[in-house]
């Protein structure tokens, strides 16, 4: 409940096409806006095209679907069987979102960039920072598989390498660059200069324009130590930018060659042969044991009422066929189990209430129908302290929110307190809600008791 | 997806608020928004402040929001609860469609009644054949109770 300390750092840490706007490229706007889902307004995951044109995230438009056959854009007669996934939108929207802190950085900071310039210089400047802080704020389903797989750091960086390897290419065949530099400024393959930092020979022009900060950056990235020198102005501002960046591991290996960048995975991409679609039940003629046997099947749960089996084989039947139809690198089916699991933590059986009586619906769920589940072996035990975390911190949250106001504490206080150590308050429920002593009312003694039960149970077992 | 999206919408209303319009969550609720939209100055409703409330459904944006004036008004489409009839608001939703977008729209809906979807028979039949009176009578709701 106590969401108002954390509102504004959601707020500022939501990603927006305006945050181009005050920079030297407020161009880019426009394209921040293109590739976004006009139903959940993030960077469209896995692009599906509906006939009239549209393209919206493959999960948001068959979600929609299940509910009105339109298009929502222009309300066009739409089924989820027009629906084409778009390798190529993805992949270059997989490409842009890599990119699009380091463009907003570089935008923000370049003194004078100009756009013909930019073209070469904005990718060179800084390579290997992925656009993690971005993504990890926005796409969060998408990025709980990638980071497992930890492909975005790899992808990010083989697309930096792809991209800047032609100009260093170029600065290895003097010839090359010769031509090239000749033609804007005298600057001769005899003009080369060492480089400080990393001992090789370029060109002056290009060791000054661009190499030098790339080296530096990668330097200040990957070991903060090596940057010693920032005698470049250019790199003077961009510098301490990019010292607040989080320095991620894959930053020590921009330089990898590239195998699979964006553009190879798109080459490599077709249609799945060996998955078949899964296909929509017509569940009033369906008899519960067939509903079941479906289910199991599928490897799915057949515990809960009739309703929730429905609306579990109804979102695994979307999550499958958005996975194996339209996505360009299918996850495994397992994987899929796990996301059913945290899907249907949060929405199966709260179905049609209000977001606030979490506490009684938590208890009616572990106690009745899901301590069966954790006696059989198929239990996903993972998916589900996964797929509860969010409710245990918001249940504490609340708990601790409650008895804050109760005991008349300031509500900044409090607040902060939640938001520190989120971590331990799952590890410790009942100690760090009594912690502050006083406990003001009954209710809330009772409300305490049972979040620490019932994360006891899921941890115990 | 509902409380990302909300999120995003309030990001965005904070960014670039649409003329005349503003709208944010109650409290900690974000799924409990309050807004307020100034009465557009070529109709009766001009210089009053009108005020509504606005619940995300938890489904949203595949459900469309529940949007009602707290503010007493005097509207063909507008009954005396607060509640609105907007084709947006029920079967013509799109999920592609924000609260600002809505907003704007009932701003609109302010301007030019829809008298012959009426949610108020009474209003619109004087809307339709006493525009003056009806005029009148919005005016002085306005000043009674939006201003």
């Amino acid at each position: 409940m106590s969401r108002l300390p954390k509102l504004s750092e959601q707020i500022q840490n939501v990603s927006d096409p305006r945050d181009f706007l005050r920079t030297k490229l407020p161009e880019l706007v426009d394209l921040d806006t293109l590739l976004r889902c006009h139903i959940c307004k993030g960077f469209i995951k896995t692009p599906v095209l509906t006939p009239c044109g549209h393209t919206f995230c493959s999960l948001c438009i068959r979600e929609y679907l299940n509910r009105e056959l339109k298009c929502p854009l222009c309300l066009a007669e739409l089924r989820e069987s027009m629906l084409r996934s778009e390798f190529l939108v993805n992949e270059v929207i997989a490409s842009y979102v890599g990119l699009r802190s380091k463009l907003l950085e570089i935008a923000r900071n370049a003194p004078d960039v100009t756009v013909p310039h930019s073209d070469t210089s904005l990718i060179e400047i800084a390579p290997g920072d992925g656009g993690a802080h971005e993504t990890s704020g926005d796409d969060d389903d998408l990025q709980i598989i990638e980071t497992r797989e930890s492909r975005p750091a790899k992808r990010n960086a083989e697309t930096i390498g792809a991209f800047s390897k032609k100009p260093r290419l170029g600065s290895e065949k003097p010839g090359i660059t010769s031509m090239i530099g000749k033609s804007k400024s005298p600057a001769l393959p005899e003009d080369s200069a060492e480089c400080p930092i990393c001992q090789k020979h370029f060109p002056l022009e290009f060791l000054q324009r661009t190499h030098l900060d790339e080296c530096l950056t990668m330097g200040s990235l990957g070991a903060a130590t090596n940057s010693t020198s920032p005698s470049n102005p250019v790199n003077a501002s961009i510098e301490p930018a990019h010292s607040i960046q989080p320095a991620t591991r894959h930053v020590s290996e921009p330089l990898v060659p590239a195998d699979i960048t964006h553009s190879n995975r798109y080459m490599e991409s077709g249609q799945n042969q060996g998955v078949a679609r899964l296909a929509k039940l017509n569940f009033s003629s369906m008899s519960l044991q067939q509903l079941k046997a479906k289910l199991t099947s599928l490897k799915l749960s057949t515990t809960g009422s009739r309703q929730q089996l429905i609306n579990r084989y109804n979102h695994y039947e979307m999550l499958w066929n958005s996975n194996f139809m339209d996505s360009i690198e299918p996850v495994e089916e397992r994987e899929l189990r796990r996301k059913l699991a945290s899907w249907e933590a949060t929405h199966n059986s709260l179905e049609g209430t209000p977001k606030k009586g979490n506490i009684s619906k938590l208890l009616k769920k572990n106690s009745i129908t899901r301590i069966k589940d954790f006696k059989t072996d198929r239990f996903d035990r993972k998916g589900w302290i996964l797929a509860h975390q969010q409710e245990f911190k918001e249940l504490l949250e609340e708990a601790r929110y409650n008895l804050a106001k109760g005991s008349k504490m300031k509500d900044a206080t409090s607040n902060h307190d939640v938001s520190q150590d989120p971590d331990h308050a799952d590890s410790h429920p009942s100690n760090a809600s009594y912690e502050k002593g006083e406990i003001p009312s009954n209710q809330l003694v009772v409300k305490t008791e049972e979040i620490s039960t019932s994360s006891q149970n899921t941890a115990g077992i | 997806m509902s409380l990302k999206r909300i999120t995003k919408e309030l990001n965005d209303l904070g960014r670039d608020p649409p003329t005349s319009c503003s709208a944010g969550p109650v409290g900690d609720d974000l799924y409990h928004w309050q807004a307020s939209i100034m009465g557009p100055p070529d109709s009766p409703y001009a210089g009053g402040v009108f005020f509504l409330s606005i619940h995300f459904p938890t489904d949203y944006p595949f459900k469309p929001p529940k949007i009602s004036f707290t503010t007493k008004i005097y509207h063909p489409n507008i009954n005396a609860n607060g509640n609105i009839c907007l084709d947006i608001l029920k079967d013509q939703w799109s999920p592609a469609l924000t609260i600002s977008k809505v907003l704007l729209s009932i701003c609109s809906l302010l301007t030019d009644a829809n008298p012959d979807d009426p949610l108020v028979p009474e209003i619109a039949h004087i809307y339709k054949t006493d525009r003056a009176k009806y005029e009148a009578t919005a005016k002085e709701w306005t000043k009674k109770y939006a201003v």
